[in-house]
């Protein structure tokens, strides 16, 4: 009868898949072709407002406030702007160490002293700084498969301002499975700690801060100040300084399969300028282990830093696995690993459970000592040439555990909180402790807790 | 200068051996997912980095680790 | 049919009504019932979705009807060989029907609607004679037709009919609309032909209910209304069939399916094929081409391993 001519079909030989695939790009071609030809809705801004504190236990608390938005035109070109403002409070550690008297050390203004009770380690709580950030980030393809970024950076706290500039450039292979990244970015920084900038290795100066002048006229400041002004101002070496970073990163996005996505990085950083803490003191110890001098420390003036970063995402039934690994290594000698894991468990109704661990380990830098002996420092041949007792750079191993809850709300915007336990413990990287420091801490632990909400619409 | 040699091979064998790899575009279904994305959650990240930059000697390598703020 | 498209299109109305964990907005749409399913409590989300979901096939079968003279299909139909105007979501349905051709060697074409002329399923034995049909193909082959981006020209008495794709294409495109609306779970059935945005909550499957009406029941020997319930986890989901519209003559059955080259129907295909695919206008070409099969319909659909089910 009239039937099919199966000749035909077979002459064409269509293989297994072959029209299930044709008719799947088609129905592609015929769906998403006609998206673009659509006019774009209002509601093309996208926002995400976070609120985060951390807080570490006797230490450093610090709130900071994140609104960020996101504007998607129609040739898909996106801006980005970011405000971030954040506040500071609590104590952190000057760099010197406990011991079993009572310590008194000065104000980095100079301008009046606290006392550290015996056995604790000396913390400054002088900290309280806001600082205000303004981001923008501009994105836009500039040829087929070819995708450009550029953006600026300013930040400004009462002693300190920051402006930075990056631009980057990805490009698709392979049916977009494979994409390239190069970027570049500068920052110019510049300090103007209160107080000045000390000397380094000079002697931290314990006096009463009183101003004297040469005569009694108050107002005259033109004067030199006198008396343990005077000295405390020979401790310093001007007012302000400054620091460049110019970053390299090279990145490599390779999709593996359907579910899985892998990301290859490997950045480059010089940073070049005042890499020192002014605020940070190192002491200095005699045979017994007590401390006879503070001094301020000192750090090289170049740091150039390297990591290779690789990232992958899997997504199995429902969940997906973010598992990250971090290679750092820099020419202060100092070498870090560091592993990121997220899981993300879907509940069903549109929330999700995000279980988070992760895991980071720093040796310290050749410079790091948690104090110096006398012997050393004051022989002219013997005293290093740099050195710095913050545990920050320090040989140190940290932990952090969190959780994060998401959840739907209002049709489609989303409300999260995540609460995380962030453990930092320096390690003691083989010094020898003379007598009286043996017992006392001298690298003590610090917790923090870590929570936040972000509400995006 | 060692590990700059295995960097740079290790991304010479990737490039090369990643044509076979990847999904036809109707396979990007999951991959499509904001939830997939390599960064998925910027907020966080950003929060995250500024909090270890200020407490850890290291920072970037996801993105730009440059200077910023006067934390560290 | 006319007049029955002419009542429906008078009861453009959209109701509202509340289930245990979800809103069911229903309509009439392209002479079928259509519903639309969405997971929430809030009624405002539900009618914002229902009216722009209804608004949007409505504009659907608006352009595409052959039934309206005013329609861009009916625009087409009557150029009378002249070049007509055509806009970007026509071109890309023209491509799409073009694919089609392709993929099944000819046989699914959307210009053979004219055939409707000479045959009439109404279960008589009134076969046309080979000399009406192959009248009527004169007026039929999809590599007649010529378009671009911004035209299309038909010679003289030949007509696109969109009915094989029209439907499906409204579930898809309300799907898309569906996204942009809420997040949350939703499922679209235009009479048969949906599609879901996602899993219902706690990914669940949704549970749909196809009826056949009209089912001729061999055994029993009646008509009867049978109704499948279908399981949809996500994706889409169509079907294509006959109602019971065949002609029977001498023992032989001739299902309404028409082969577009031959002019005549399709021998030994199923009753209906249902065919569940990633977006519906993919299931239900994927429907009509295995229902082209005749009685290798399933065959072909498992060589492909498309999951489907047929009732014969």
């Amino acid at each position: 009868m009239q039937l099919i001519t199966n000749k035909k079909q077979d002459k064409k030989s269509m293989k297994k898949d072959n029209i299930k695939a044709l008719l799947t790009l088609a129905t592609t071609a015929l769906l998403s072709g006609g998206a673009q030809a659509e006019t774009p809705d209002e509601d093309s801004w996208e926002f995400d407002t976070a609120f985060l504190l951390y807080s570490e236990v006797d230490r450093v608390s610090a709130g900071e406030v994140i609104l960020n938005a996101t504007k998607t035109f129609q040739d898909e070109e996106i801006l980005n702007l970011k405000l971030t403002v954040d506040a500071l409070t609590g104590a952190s550690a000057n760099g010197a160490i406990a011991q079993p008297n009572v310590q008194t050390f000065s104000r980095p203004s100079g301008k009046g002293q606290y006392d550290v009770a015996a056995g604790e380690t000396p913390l400054d709580d002088t900290f309280h700084d806001t600082r205000v950030q303004l981001n923008a980030q501009w994105t836009q393809p500039i040829a087929s498969d070819y995708t450009a970024s550029g953006g600026v950076h300013i930040s400004k706290e009462y002693d300190y301002l920051s402006l930075g500039l990056n631009g980057n450039i990805a490009i698709d292979f392979n049916q977009k499975n494979t994409t390239l990244s190069i970027g570049a970015s500068y920052f110019q920084d510049t300090f103007t700690p209160e107080g000045g900038i000390p000397k380094p290795f000079t002697s931290m100066l314990i006096g009463d801060g009183s101003v004297s002048w040469d005569d009694d006229d108050d107002d005259d400041y033109s004067q030199k100040p006198i008396g343990w002004a005077a000295d405390f101002a020979q401790t310093r070496m001007g007012s302000e300084d400054n620091k460049t970073t110019t970053d390299l990163l090279l990145g490599f996005t390779q999709v593996i399969n359907r579910q899985m996505i892998m990301q290859f990085n490997y950045s480059y950083s010089m940073v070049d300028g005042y890499l020192i803490d002014p605020f940070k003191i190192i002491s200095v110890v005699n045979d017994g282990g007590l401390a006879q001098d503070n001094v301020y420390e000192n750090r090289p003036d170049q740091r150039i830093k390297q990591s290779a970063y690789v990232q992958s995402m899997y997504h199995f039934d429902t969940t997906i696995l973010d598992l990250s690994y971090r290679y750092m290594w820099d020419d202060w000698d100092i070498k870090s690993h560091t592993i990121d894991s997220r899981f993300r468990i879907p509940l069903g109704d549109g929330s999700y459970i995000q279980p988070h661990f992760r895991y980071y380990q720093q040796s310290a830098a050749d410079f790091y000592a948690p104090y110096l002996m006398q012997s050393d420092f004051e022989l002219q041949n013997k005293r290093p040439e740099f050195a710095s007792a913050d545990y920050r750079i320090g040989e140190m191993a940290t932990y952090t555990l969190g959780l994060k809850y998401g959840m739907m709300v209002n049709n489609g915007h989303e409300l999260s909180f995540r609460l995380e336990y962030y453990h930092q413990a320096p390690t003691d990287g083989g010094f020898d402790s003379p007598s009286v420091l043996a017992s006392e801490e001298l690298y003590p632990t610090i917790d923090a807790v870590i929570a936040q909400v972000t509400y995006s619409f | 200068m060692k590990k700059q040699t295995i960097v740079v091979l290790f991304v010479t064998i990737l490039s090369s051996g990643c044509s076979s790899l990847g999904v036809e575009p109707w396979e990007r279904d999951l991959l499509a997912k904001d939830e997939m994305s390599l960064s998925s959650s910027p907020v966080d990240n950003a929060l995250d980095d500024h909090i270890y930059f200020s407490k850890e000697a290291s920072s970037g390598g996801k993105g730009f680790g440059g200077g910023g703020c006067g934390c560290n | 049919m006319n007049k029955q498209a002419k009542a429906i299109k008078n009861k453009r109305k959209v109701t509202l009504a509340v289930r245990e964990d979800s809103y069911c907005i229903s309509f009439n749409a392209m002479a079928s019932p259509c519903e639309v399913l969405v997971e929430t409590d809030s009624s405002i989300l539900a009618n914002k979705l229902g009216k722009a979901v209804a608004d949007e096939v409505w504009r659907i079968e608006d352009k595409y009807s052959r039934y309206s003279s005013s329609s861009a299909c009916g625009n087409i139909n009557n150029s009378q060989g002249k070049p007509i105007a055509i806009d970007q979501e026509t071109f890309l349905l023209l491509n799409f029907a073009e694919q089609c051709y392709q993929v099944s060697n000819g046989l699914f074409d959307i210009t053979s609607g004219v055939l409707r002329k000479v045959w009439r399923f109404d279960g008589s034995d009134s076969l046309p004679t080979k000399k009406q049909v192959n009248t009527c193909l004169a007026y039929i082959g999809w590599q007649k037709v010529f378009y671009d981006q911004h035209h299309i020209t038909l010679d003289k008495g030949m007509e696109l009919d969109f009915g094989g794709i029209g439907k499906e294409y409204a579930v898809d495109k309300a799907i898309i609309i569906a996204k942009k609306i809420t997040k949350l779970p939703v499922l679209v059935n235009l009479g048969g032909d949906l599609a879901a945005t996602s899993p219902r909550n706690n990914n669940q499957a949704w549970q749909v209910g196809i009826e056949h009406p009209d089912f001729f029941n061999k055994s029993t020997g009646k008509h009867e209304i049978k109704t499948v319930i279908v399981s949809l986890l996500k994706g889409a989901l169509a079907t294509s069939g006959d109602a019971n519209r065949f002609l029977l003559k001498e023992g032989k059955r001739y299902s309404h399916i028409l082969n577009a080259q031959t002019g005549w129907p399709i021998e030994n295909a199923p009753h209906s094929i249902t065919v569940v695919a990633p977006q519906c206008i993919q299931a239900g070409i994927l429907a009509t081409l295995a229902l082209m099969q005749g009685s290798k319909a399933e065959k072909f659909l498992t060589e492909q391993e498309i999951k489907h089910w047929a009732i014969r």
